[in-house]
């Protein structure tokens, strides 16, 4: 086992046991030396899992920090005001550094400052790409993390002024001077131009298009806010104003474009059955209304319930009421004898003797009022002066004749 | 898509990204757009869009006689939609607590209104004092009832579009991003007072 081996799994095993030290000092910022865990924040900052923070506290490392807020996708990690600056400082002060030990042969020293500008360079990627695909969700999603639109705004607001720092600050960045640094050194000059200066523009211009989005987004978010106030001041003035109705804005002179709407049309078209172009369609159409009734019926044939016979039912004849025959005779009767008068009372007596004479006089007098005789002449017979004032007429007697027809 | 497009405008339909999103893309493209306008002009049309280009509809080339009552006609439908179309908007965002009004895309489930209106004895009073308008009466006074009432005029009106019958989930279409533009049309041209006092806007707040 190498060296560098067993190096790694020291450091993982210790990572396992104080797992619980590295959470609090994550979480919590800090942890506090005591009796019983001294000697396990000692070993932890041995191996720059802790850095010294006061006098008995302990904080994260700085590197072990980042890995964490990346790897858990921690809100931390958008701190997009990294202190781009000093980070560019400290790309600076190692390239000098890897400069001179470049030129005094110290191979070893320049195989550690290559090793840690690529790691700053790297960094720097990551962090512009982790953060600028951040706000790029976040942006499209336009806050979605986050409910109300005040938070909303001020989450936007928010994330304005940062990108307007990052933005400035990538501006800030002279890449010519940093090429300039390490021109003699081929390694160092394509390491900086192709994972850092050639991307510059890529990430100036993203941040860019994000802040543009922010910036629409920020007016729509108060367009939101004036749009709910709008709603809520209606409801107010509405409910103040039961009676108010807006203005006829229909009837003004000039009509306001805005209420330029067409009123909706009915459309409606018909089968051309002289066009022979869609005659095997119309055919078509016309065979498939045939087949969905016979289907229809054949499906309602199955049902048991509501099953319709075709059975003939018994035909039954009715026999017409004994007082309609005598009424057909009589009217015969007062045709046949035309010119005379002939009293219903007497045609009773002589030829019905089933019906009683008043239920007689009713019927007869019931089929006068249709008015469906305009040749008959009828005369009502009435009993006497009524004295009771009852408002009732008896009758005695219908006497009907044929009216002649006028030459 | 012309022939679709077309007929929806000729129809009254205001065409957005929830009624139709085939046709709101085909027309949102300025070639097919100067098309369709092109062949509503010779009907005496015109396509038109709302304020922030969510939805497209016809309007009259020229206002003329003709036009004058048929617009008349389509504003006598607006007055009757206004005072029952913001108080959802206004009851929305109480049951949805948001302080922000419905906008277009925005979906409302049924059955989510349902439960939060029946635990609020206010927001269910609320609900039922839309009996008032004419179009929302109905005979049955259950929550549900009214609820149903309430969407399904919407729905009729064109507020709404139902996204899935199975779960009842319906989306605001983009005729709301006219409405609200006629709002404010309203109440920059009447100058109504929306500012509400700061006591009664807190009280309501409370609730």
């Amino acid at each position: 086992m190498s060296q560098t081996t067993a190096g790694l799994e020291r450091l993982f095993k210790s990572l396992a046991t104080h797992a619980d030290l590295i959470a609090e000092a994550y979480l919590q910022g800090v942890v506090y030396q005591d009796d019983k865990n001294q000697r396990a924040l000692n070993q932890l900052r041995q191996l720059k899992v802790l850095a010294k923070h006061g006098e008995d506290g302990y904080r994260i490392a700085g590197r072990l920090n980042q890995f964490l807020d990346h790897a858990l996708s921690s809100d931390r990690v958008r701190r997009l005001d990294t202190d781009l600056a000093s980070w560019i400082d400290t790309l600076e002060q190692q390239i000098s550094l890897y400069r001179d030990a470049w030129s005094e042969n110290r191979q070893e020293d320049a195989d550690n400052y290559l090793a840690e500008i690529e790691r700053l360079v790297f960094d720097l990627a990551d962090v512009l790409e982790d953060n600028t695909r951040y706000l790029l969700m976040l942006v499209n999603s336009r806050f979605a993390n986050v409910r109300t639109l005040a938070e909303k705004q001020k989450q936007n607001a928010f994330y304005i002024s940062r990108l307007e720092k990052l933005v400035n600050a990538i501006s800030a960045l002279q890449p010519e001077y940093l090429l300039e640094m390490v021109e003699e050194l081929p390694i160092l000059y394509d390491l900086l131009d192709q994972q850092l200066i050639r991307l510059l523009p890529v990430y100036q211009q993203r941040l860019q298009d994000i802040l543009d989005k922010l910036k629409v987004f920020l007016f729509e978010l108060r367009q939101i806010e004036a749009r709910a106030k709008r709603v809520q001041g209606f409801v107010f003035f509405l409910r103040q104003n039961p009676g108010y109705q807006t203005r006829d804005w229909s009837e003004a002179d000039t009509i306001p474009e805005f209420w330029n709407q067409m009123q909706p049309l009915l459309l409606q078209a018909y089968a051309d059955p002289l066009d022979h172009a869609v005659e095997d369609e119309l055919i078509d159409i016309a065979q498939k209304i045939k087949i969905d009734t016979e289907a229809l019926l054949a499906k309602q044939k199955k049902r048991g319930i509501n099953a319709v016979t075709a059975a003939n039912s018994a035909k039954q004849v009715l026999e017409v009421p004994l007082y309609r025959k005598q009424l057909r005779a009589l009217l015969q009767y007062v045709h046949q004898a035309s010119g005379k008068t002939v009293s219903a009372l007497a045609f009773g007596q002589a030829f019905i003797g089933a019906i009683e004479p008043s239920i007689w006089l009713a019927c007869v007098m019931n089929e006068c009022l249709r008015q469906r005789h305009q040749q008959l002449q009828i005369e009502f017979r009435l009993h006497g002066q009524d004295t009771d004032f009852s408002g009732n007429k008896k009758i005695t007697d219908i006497l009907l004749s044929h009216r002649l027809p006028q030459t | 898509m012309f022939e679709n497009a077309v007929k929806q405008l000729l129809q009254g339909a205001f065409i957005c990204e929830v009624s139709d999103e085939a046709a709101f893309n085909y027309l949102a493209d300025g070639d097919k757009a100067r098309a369709v306008d092109a062949f509503l002009s010779q009907l005496g049309y015109r396509l038109a869009k709302t304020q922030n280009e969510l939805a497209f509809y016809a309007a009259y080339q020229q206002i003329d006689t003709t036009a004058r009552g048929e617009i008349k006609r389509i504003f006598q439908q607006f007055r009757i939609e206004l005072y029952p179309v913001v108080e959802w908007l206004d009851m929305m965002m109480s049951c949805l607590n948001q302080d922000t009004a419905l906008a277009p895309g925005d979906t409302l489930s049924f059955s989510s209104l349902l439960q939060v209106i029946e635990q609020n004895q206010a927001l269910a009073d609320r609900l039922l004092s839309f009996v008032k308008f004419k179009d929302f009466a109905g005979s049955d006074d259950s929550v549900k009832a009214r609820l149903e009432k309430l969407l399904a005029t919407l729905h009729k009106w064109g507020y709404l579009k139902l996204a899935n019958r199975d779960m009842l989930i319906y989306q605001v279409t983009g005729k709301l991003d006219y409405f609200y533009q006629a709002l404010q049309f309203i109440q920059e041209h009447e100058q109504i007072p929306i500012e509400q006092p700061e006591e009664d806007a807190m009280q309501e707040s409370l609730f």
